[in-house]
């Protein structure tokens, strides 16, 4: 791996990040004037986490204190908000989101208590905000099915119902990842916390079994039902299992449910790996071409990558790590990351498929444009919505775990 | 053809075309008004749909297949939703404040109305409902008064009906 670059990359990250972040406190999807100048609870939070990675707490609390603010009565936090704070959203419940911005306060707040975690840690913050944080994690258990213990969601972190639309494996390990936060939180500032312990234990226990199959020696992406509460659910009208790899079948490790060395999860990254890493342009894609959703061209993505990259580094695999890591370094423009990079031919191919379903949406003609636009497709490839914020967060985590596995060795 | 898992919507299409007959129009709208509200009140503030700048529109009517399907399947648009859109259209005409008021295009723009407004109102906004397309004739109809206090003319909301269903102009109280 270029190791100057590398570090251009973390360094034009940490920029782009600061840059990035409305005054009131959202981290944008993507700049103002391009394709996703919203906040979304997903990307949002993961931004959190980047910004904790790079030291940039007082980003990281207000970012934090903007969504805690947004939750909506019920509990839920929304597909995407404006900048002031108010439910922007267009897509259906999208639970992920709960874990997520509960995940990336308790990652706050370990990271302000480091090494003197009853002294320093920000425990006036979690008080402040305690009763969204009840909320939240109320929210997601009224969202969990009695019978297979697992939470349920129409979307997930692809979007895309048709695979998600169930018992999904990044929503169950986020949402699951997010109670243990709050237990942490509870119990540090001395809160009765023991249902939702139990609760997430319940969780984990059935994402470990039901969500694992020992035949494929994988993760599996999800388990269709269409109603949350189908009883049983072998009745319910979707009844199915989605068993093609994707991506986000690494999510038990990605929230810290199992090990990185667990078996499970080092079988599942193999079949990832040897599934999803694009052997034309290198990258990891984040699900199978023929799922036919390929906005922009079937292609890598960088914040994937990047999230593998982290798992070999925490394995010791250094050669893997280098081969992640570096391949995002190698694809970055002007040290700025894209959301998905394709080729020429596989852009077209899928607006091909698109114009003739007549699915072609109006809101991506400026994709197509800026796409077609951008320095890199006379380059042969399609640099899909660039800068997008979130793989920037993701490769600042990256690149802060890599230096210190390997360069402090 | 009503399976059970599709009872729900078509029960609540069902219970007013009841209530008109039973009550009428004017207290089923503010029936309808109530329900509107209350659901956007549980919802919290908020603006959805699409949007570019001060203009929120919605791609496709989140109401459209169930009320095709109803009307499918009643053999035609019931009488008595008809009687409830021309008492809101006649309310709105009398109105001096004709603006807060739906453009209807089908007897959901009334619910879909009142719940909006009422979120746009926890977040400190108010919406302008400029125009519609109906899901059932594509005909399409406007708010003239919301169109006049929104600066605006029938050709800016076509504009945006191009490429979507409903048209709304989002109004800040403090400019």
């Amino acid at each position: 791996m270029n190791q100057i670059e590398a570090l251009k990359l973390y360094e034009n990250s940490v920029k782009i990040l600061k840059n990035n972040q409305h005054e009131n406190g959202g981290f944008y999807a993507s700049p103002p004037g391009t394709r996703y100048p919203f906040i979304y609870p997903r990307d949002h939070s993961i931004d959190i986490l980047g910004a904790i990675a790079g030291g940039l707490m007082d980003e990281a609390k207000k970012g934090l204190d903007f969504m805690l603010h947004a939750q909506k009565p019920s509990g839920e936090f929304s597909q995407r908000y404006d900048v002031d704070g108010n439910d922007a959203s267009y897509k259906d419940l999208q639970i992920d989101g709960n874990g997520l911005v509960i995940f990336a306060l308790g990652k706050y707040f370990e990271a302000t208590g480091g090494s003197f975690f009853e002294e320093m840690a920000d425990k006036e913050f979690v008080l402040k905000h305690w009763d969204t944080i009840e909320k939240a994690v109320e929210f997601i258990l009224i969202n969990k099915n009695e019978e297979v213990d697992l939470i349920h969601t129409v979307n997930s972190i692809h979007e895309y119902p048709a695979y998600e639309h169930g018992f999904e494996i990044y929503a169950n390990s986020a949402c699951c990842a997010g109670i243990f936060a709050a237990v942490k939180m509870g119990h540090a500032i001395d809160k009765d916390v023991s249902k939702w312990e139990s609760e997430a234990d319940t969780i984990k226990n059935a994402i470990l079994t039901r969500m694992y199959s020992p035949r494929r020696r994988s993760f599996i992406k999800c388990i269709r039902v269409k109603d949350k509460s189908s009883n049983p659910i072998g009745y319910d009208a979707f009844a199915s299992a989605v068993i093609d790899v994707d991506a986000v079948e690494y999510s038990p490790a990605y929230f810290g449910l199992i090990n990185e060395h667990d078996v499970k999860n080092l079988a599942t990254v193999k079949r990832i790996h040897e599934q999803l890493w694009d052997k034309e342009i290198g990258g990891l894609n984040r699900y199978p071409e023929l799922w036919g959703r390929n906005n922009g061209g079937y292609g890598p993505w960088c914040h994937f990558t990047c999230q593998l990259a982290n798992h070999y580094i925490t394995v010791d695999n250094q050669d893997m790590a280098e081969m992640y890591l570096g391949w995002v370094v190698d694809m970055a423009h002007n040290y700025l990351l894209p959301e998905h990079i394709s080729t020429i031919e596989r852009f077209e191919m899928w607006l091909e498929d698109y114009s003739n379903a007549k699915i072609l949406r109006d809101s991506k003609l400026t994709m197509i444009e800026n796409t077609r636009n951008h320095p890199k497709w006379k380059d042969g490839l399609a640099y899909v919505t660039i800068p997008l914020i979130w793989p920037h967060a993701e490769y600042m985590r990256a690149y802060v775990n890599y230096m210190d596995k390997f360069q402090s060795q | 053809m009503i399976r059970l898992s599709s009872l729900m919507p078509k029960a609540f299409l069902m219970g007013i075309v009841e209530l008109v007959d039973m009550v009428g129009p004017e207290k089923t709208d503010r029936w309808i008004l109530s329900i509107g509200k209350k659901l956007g009140e549980r919802e919290g503030p908020g603006i959805e749909g699409a949007r570019e700048n001060s203009i929120n529109y919605m791609p496709i009517c989140p109401f459209a297949n169930e009320l095709i399907e109803f009307v499918e399947i009643s053999g035609e648009r019931p009488p008595q939703f008809m009687d409830i859109i021309k008492h809101t259209n006649k309310m709105r005409e009398e109105s001096g404040r004709g603006w807060e008021f739906p453009a209807i295009s089908n007897i959901f723009c009334i619910l879909h109305n009142s719940y909006r407004k009422q979120r746009a109102e926890m977040a400190g906004s108010k919406m302008l409902h400029l125009g519609c397309r109906s899901p059932l004739t594509k005909t399409i109809v406007y708010n003239d008064k919301a169109i006049e206090k929104a600066g605006m003319s029938r050709d800016d909301v076509d504009k945006v009906l191009e490429k979507s269903v409903c048209v709304f102009k989002i109004e800040d109280p403090k400019e």
